[in-house]
Formats: structure tokens, C-alpha cells, sequence
């Protein structure tokens, strides 16, 4: 039930006298619509008819795309993970954090001890001569200062950066040149007009519904909704942590996985 | 499926406040997480070849979530403190994270069975 092809009609010129008429016939739109009393010429509201589109799309835009998308995912996964620069760990660094994780668990085990042995513990980490967690006024570093003179962390979150984006914006340009200026799917809930212009960047007719969508959204559906398929084939730490930290920075979306810090 | 990674997360039933093993509770928020997520997958592409659209698709992906919390409940035991430190991980967690996993392969279900 495809039916091939759109061949326009321009009004064919009839002539006067024995001139042939010509018929000028616009070559076929890349996107094959049959018509199911949808009227071009016409600016007849659209009803939700259903479009008809072609298999070759399916086989050759839909499926591809998120075939690569998720082959992108996971070579950049496995890149990053043969990447990542692996530094001897600082000695002091590690015998802080003992030493802050020794007084969490204090802390937190303080019901189980008797209230002297507690107290008694308690000066030891705080009190002001030699308390191993005592750290006078002005000389408590910023962690975000710390951080960013820190060269290799800086390094490592412009690397994680950078993995990020270049793949992003590597396909994004690639969708945009080969996959453009024509319907490629239909979202099955219905929007307003408003998301016409970012939905349907390339089908230059205003007459057909806002679900029929471009590839580019479906590039960007793809974008968030492989993050979950993402989590479960690549395992908890997966290349996508950024976008789940933009997510949480944006104020929705929950990360599960930092719960406990 | 993920039901066996449930491990008791709280111990030593003190008075008032328990105590809960970390490690124990993330690995248990996880394994929530997956099968939510797993969830969505699933009921999406269920959902694109039934042919819902509009509003019934999204019912739909709030009953799955519900059955899913219903089911996790029950797997906890109905008790909160022995696996989780709040209600709140088991009913609500992770919910609008697979929403748009669901979205996704509720159109490309719909569309393969339903347009092409």
C-alpha cells in the first residue's frame, strides 16, 4: 500500500495552435506520501490523516541512526575507559580521607559507646593543639579552588568534556547533511503548534500535523532516550555521567547512582 | 531478575534511628534503578505495537511504573527500614528518568508498526 512517488501536475499550458502542450513535472519530493485526501494546492486544515511513509525510510534513516548512536556510545565508553590517565594516589590525600572516613563512622556508631569514650574520641579529632581534623581559621582551602589547581583533575574533566561533545556534535552535523528535508517519523502524542519550527526543521509545508517529525528529532529522542539502554549494557559508570549531572543541575531527573556520596 | 540483589541495607535495630549500610543501600537504589529503566524499555516498545497514542500512552507508562513499585514493595516486604531509608525510593525514584526511555521506543514501535 505505498504508492510511489509525488508527480505534480503545474497547471500544463494548453496551447494556441498546433504548439505541444508541455507538462512540467516536478521530480518526486524525497519523502513519498500517499495521499489519503491530503490537498497540497489547498490550505484546507489538516485532520490527523495518517500518513503512509516508505519502508526505505524505516530501513534506511530510523534504524541506522540509532544503530550508530548507540555504537558512538559505546566506543566512546571504552575510549574514555583506555584513556583515563591513571595517577599513583597522593599519600596525604589518601590519609585524610581515612581520617575524615574514621570520624564519619565515629559519628555515625556514636550510640553504641559509652558517652566518656565518645567524648574522649571527639577531642581527639577536634580539639585545638593537635586535633587531627582541626584546621585553623584562615586556612581552610576552598574545595573548588583546590580543585581547579589541581592540574590533572582539571585535565581529566576537559578530557571527559571533550568526549562528550565531539561525538555530539560530529553526528548532529551528520544527521543535518544527510538526513534532511523529509518526514522520517510520527511521535504518537500530539503537540502544540509551538514545537513545529524545532520539530520539523526541515519540511518546509505548514499544512501537515506537528507529529510527523524530522530527523533531527529524532536525533535528539535518540540523544535522551539511549541513556537508559546505556545504563544497562556499559554498567554503572558509563560515558554519560554528564548528562545525568546536567540533568540534576537543571533541577529534574534523579541520579541513583550518587545517592550516597 | 534483579530481585535477588535486594540486600538488608539497615542493621542493628537501635531505639530511634537506624543505621544503614551504604554500600547495601545504593546497590539496592540501583538495582531499582535498572529494573525501572528496563520497565520503560519494555512497556514502550508494548505500547507502540498496541497503538496507543496521545494521553493513553502515558497512562500507560504511569500503570507500568505503579505496577513496578507495587512489585518492588512487595519484594521489600512492605517494611521500608529493612532494605530502604524512605518510602520515597521505592514509589517515586527513577520515575521521570525512564520516561523518556519509554518515549523513545514508544515511537519507534509505533512507527515501525504502525506508519511504515
Amino acid at each position: 500500500f505505498l504508492s510511489r512517488g509525488v508527480e505534480f501536475l503545474s497547471p500544463f499550458l494548453p496551447s494556441k495552435g498546433t504548439k505541444r502542450w508541455q507538462r512540467l513535472q516536478i521530480r518526486p519530493l524525497l519523502f513519498f506520501l500517499s495521499q489519503k485526501g491530503l490537498c497540497f494546492g489547498g490550505a484546507a486544515a489538516s485532520m490527523a490523516e495518517d500518513l503512509v511513509l516508505d519502508t526505505a525510510i524505516r530501513d534506511w534513516v530510523l534504524v541506522p541512526l540509532s544503530v550508530v548512536m548507540v555504537l558512538i556510545g559505546v566506543l566512546r565508553y571504552f575510549v574514555s575507559k583506555l584513556m583515563r590517565s591513571h595517577q599513583a594516589p597522593d599519600l596525604k590525600v589518601v590519609k585524610e580521607g581515612q581520617v575524615i572516613l574514621r570520624a564519619r563512622n565515629l559519628r555515625a556508631a556514636s550510640g553504641f559507646i559509652p558517652a566518656k569514650s565518645f567524648r574522649s574520641r571527639k577531642t581527639y579529632f577536634t580539639n585545638e593543639e593537635n586535633g587531627l581534623l582541626h584546621v585553623p581559621k584562615g586556612q581552610s582551602q576552598n574545595a573548588q579552588a583546590q580543585m581547579f589547581s589541581d592540574p590533572n583533575l582539571a585535565m581529566d574533566m576537559m578530557k571527559k568534556n571533550l568526549s562528550m561533545i565531539i561525538p555530539q556534535t560530529l553526528t548532529f552535523a551528520w544527521v543535518n547533511f544527510f538526513f534532511s528535508g523529509f518526514v522520517a517519523a510520527k511521535i504518537p502524542f500530539p503537540l502544540t503548534q509551538r514545537f513545529r519550527g524545532m520539530l520539523q526543521n526541515g519540511i518546509d509545508l505548514s499544512t501537515v500535523d506537528v507529529s510527523y517529525v524530522s530527523s533531527r528529532s529524532w536525533y535528539f529522542l535518540n540523544l535522551f532516550g539511549l541513556r537508559g539502554l546505556f545504563s544497562l549494557i556499559l554498567g554503572e559508570e558509563n560515558a554519560m555521567d554528564d548528562t545525568q549531572r546536567m540533568m540534576q543541575m537543571s533541577g529534574f531527573g534523579f541520579d541513583p547512582s550518587r545517592v550516597i556520596a | 531478575m534483579v530481585w535477588e540483589g535486594d540486600r538488608g541495607a539497615s542493621g542493628g535495630a537501635e531505639d530511634d534511628l537506624p543505621i544503614f549500610n551504604a554500600e547495601n543501600l545504593q546497590s539496592n537504589v540501583k538495582s531499582i534503578y535498572y529494573s525501572r529503566t528496563f520497565l520503560s524499555i519494555i512497556g514502550g516498545v508494548i505500547a507502540g505495537i498496541w497503538g496507543f497514542t496521545g494521553f493513553t500512552g502515558f497512562i500507560f507508562y504511569f500503570l507500568v511504573m505503579a505496577a513496578a513499585s507495587f512489585g518492588l514493595a512487595t519484594q521489600a516486604k512492605f517494611s521500608v527500614c529493612t532494605y530502604f531509608d524512605s518510602w520515597n525510593r521505592i514509589f517515586l525514584d527513577g520515575i521521570f528518568g525512564g520516561l523518556m526511555s519509554f518515549v523513545l521506543f514508544w515511537t519507534f514501535a509505533y512507527d515501525i508498526v504502525h506508519i511504515f
